[in-house]
């Protein structure tokens, strides 16, 4: 990785004053807002990177898009027209009906985001039919289920189901996590993969995309 | 008949105490989970009745003891409903109100107390609970001062003394009609859990573990005192059960090594020594992995701890690395129980008795829980292989345990409201006896205040 610069090792160091400092001084500079942004971006890429090789946890994880989050309230106002989400490989994501559990699932849109995907969150208790609809008005390719319940297994079964019942389920790719999945409840769901961590996750999309 | 099932009831409760205390027994214990929601189910009612209809619970319950004879415990459902309707709390959404009947209870993630609210808390907890956070987390709170809020608080405690006598009924009717002892009795979060769960959130506490380090250690080192004393308060009278932990954040990977041994572990470690301290065993779940955490128990005296290993972590490995120490429980995978068959289980049995079981203090069970939908034959083989391959003794009768002495001085005394010097200075003193009116005075005090905190989770 090049090296990051003043502000992107803020970000890394968890440092929330040092990122508004520097963040204010860019804009008074008159640097464009999008440029921040990209450097804020390299630094979650970097804390990300640090989350997979187990030198960060879900704590440093969660208080860096905090700082990250905090700064985009404060520059969005500044980027006028500009739609920063439009690029990226595409991934569906949602914790299936019957399920409202979304700790896990956030995790792992956050490190999709990070690693530059573009993702469609679709939150806790979504039913098979709304997964169906977002696939096919997106286009999307790949597909992660989320649970923390057991009694989700079934659930996950039913969306393959749904997938394939709908003609869609050659154009997706299905991946399931959570805590009580493992590759026999993928076999049973009928999913594609099986990521035993949000890490195990980025990767298999970056996989899926060939990135 | 009755002495029979009495003699079963100290056979099966002195099996479950030599287990814990890592002492020679018998046999394994059989359907030793803590949390039996096959056991709710199984009689063919719906989550929603089980909850809501405390006749339909006890008929659950005793439907699967009877087609189950050979268990050694048995505790299902978690919670009587109506309470929770009484004030409308917040935290949980229950099947049949607003999830589908057949769905589980969900816990409801959220911030429940401010980032400026520590001082508050950790000077003034009463003030604390009563003006801010109980407003937020009950519903029916939400018009201070109205005639339906000061109806809630009524409602409340009734509930409150209702669910208690659910709860001794179920267990009388278990004790006596079955002879089942209970898991555990009575309930206490790590100090850390309580502010992470039902009171900053998740995403509150990730932020105050940067942001306000030092309060967050005062806050955890505050609640510790009536955490223990109102875990007591729900406890076995007798000291013959465990007291009940479920254990959160301490799942690797939410904290740091270090933010685990700074933040969550030295609280957690003071609360369960002044419960050890006062006689009583505890039954934590390690929910979630807790591998590289979980090294912390061996500095408890050994024999005091039962451990719930959840799926994400090896059993086996556990064992070797507080095993020693602790007795633990788990092994079998929840999807084992779900969609594997008799034979996979009966093998996975026989696994577990040779190896990490060969020498006790370990009780089969999926991950924390016997999932919603096991299927019986497996529970059945889970029952018979264990039964078969987890016998360690055919002379050995382990005895109940002599209830420990009270300890003195160690145990935190409880918290009140208006203590009693100042209601004596309130009537000018009293005429006749007044310890008679002392102690009632005192215990329904420090019941309120338990009642304050019973909305923590």
């Amino acid at each position: 990785m090049a090296q990051l610069t003043d502000l992107a090792q803020a970000l890394v160091d968890l440092e929330k004053d040092r990122v508004n400092a520097i963040v204010e001084d860019k804009l008074k500079r008159g640097i464009l807002p999008l440029e921040i942004v990209k450097e804020l971006n390299d630094g979650m890429i970097e804390v990300g990177e640090r989350f997979a090789s187990c030198e960060y946890f879900i704590s440093e994880l969660m208080y860096s898009s905090h700082i990250m989050k905090e700064i985009l309230v404060r520059l969005e106002p500044l980027f006028g027209q500009t739609d920063l989400r439009e690029s990226g490989n595409m991934v569906i994501i949602g914790t299936v009906k019957g399920d409202i559990h979304d700790i896990g699932k956030n995790i792992v849109v956050t490190l999709l985001k990070n690693a530059g995907f573009r993702v469609t969150d679709m939150g806790i208790d979504v039913p098979a039919e709304r997964f169906v609809e977002k696939l096919k008005e997106t286009g999307a390719k790949v597909l992660g289920l989320s649970c923390l319940l057991n009694v989700a297994f079934q659930e996950m079964r039913n969306v393959v189901d749904t997938l394939t019942r709908t003609g869609i389920r050659d154009h997706v790719k299905v991946i399931i996590g959570g805590q009580p999945t493992d590759e026999k409840v993928r076999e049973y769901v009928g999913a594609d993969y099986y990521a035993s961590d949000a890490v195990a996750g980025v990767k298999i999309c970056k996989e899926i995309y060939g990135q | 008949m009755q002495d029979e099932i009495q003699q079963l009831f100290e056979e099966r409760l002195a099996r479950y105490q030599a287990t814990i205390a890592l002492e020679p027994t018998d046999r394994m214990i059989v359907g030793g989970t803590g949390s039996n929601y096959f056991a709710e189910v199984y009689a063919g009612y719906t989550r929603q009745e089980i909850m809501y209809d405390i006749n339909k619970w006890m008929a659950a319950e005793s439907k699967f003891a009877e087609d189950f004879p050979e268990i050694d415990l048995l505790r299902s459902g978690r919670i009587w409903a109506p309470i929770f309707d009484s004030v409308g709390f917040k935290l949980y959404r229950l099947p049949g109100r607003d999830l589908p009947k057949d769905t589980d209870f969900q816990f409801v993630e959220g911030e429940w107390m401010k980032a400026d609210e520590y001082d508050l808390l950790i000077n003034n907890p009463v003030e604390f609970l009563i003006e801010h956070r109980l407003p937020r987390v009950l519903g029916e709170l939400k018009e201070r001062g109205s005639a339906r809020s000061y109806m809630a608080f009524l409602k409340g405690g009734m509930a409150y003394m209702l669910m208690a006598q659910v709860m001794r009924e179920r267990a009388l009717n278990l004790e006596k009609k079955h002879g089942l002892p209970q898991p555990f009795q009575g309930v206490m979060l790590a100090p850390f859990d309580t502010l992470a769960d039902g009171y900053r959130g998740l995403q509150g506490i990730m932020i105050d573990l940067f942001e306000r380090p030092d309060k967050l250690l005062e806050a955890c080192d505050a609640l510790i005192p009536d955490s223990v004393s109102c875990a007591i308060a729900t406890a076995n009278p007798l000291k013959q059960y465990p007291i009940f932990m479920p254990l959160h954040r301490g799942n690797h990977p939410f904290l740091s090594p270090k933010q685990f041994d700074t933040f969550y572990w030295p609280s957690l470690f003071k609360a369960i020594m002044l419960l050890i301290e006062a006689g009583y065993t505890v039954r934590a779940y390690l929910e979630g992995d807790w591998t590289p955490n979980w090294h912390h128990w061996n500095e408890f005296p050994r024999g005091k701890i039962i451990c719930d290993i959840d799926n994400k972590a090896d059993i086996s490995r556990a064992k070797k690395e507080i095993g020693n120490n602790v007795c633990l429980a788990g092994g079998i995978l929840d999807r084992m129980f779900i969609f594997g068959t008799p034979e996979e289980i009966r093998s996975r049995v026989k696994e577990l008795c040779e190896t990490a079981g060969r020498d006790g203090g370990l009780i089969l069970n999926g991950g924390c829980g016997i999932p919603y939908s096991t299927k019986p034959e497996n529970f059945r083989a889970y029952v018979n292989a264990t039964l078969e391959y987890g016998k360690y003794s055919d002379t050995l009768r382990p005895k109940v345990k002599k209830v420990p002495p009270p300890s003195v001085g160690k145990i935190p005394s409880p918290r009140v409201i208006t203590p009693w010097e100042v209601k004596l200075r309130e009537f000018g003193g009293v005429m006749g006896d007044e310890t008679l009116i002392k102690g009632v005075w005192e215990t329904l005090e420090q019941r309120a205040f338990c009642w304050l905190r019973f909305w923590d989770w």
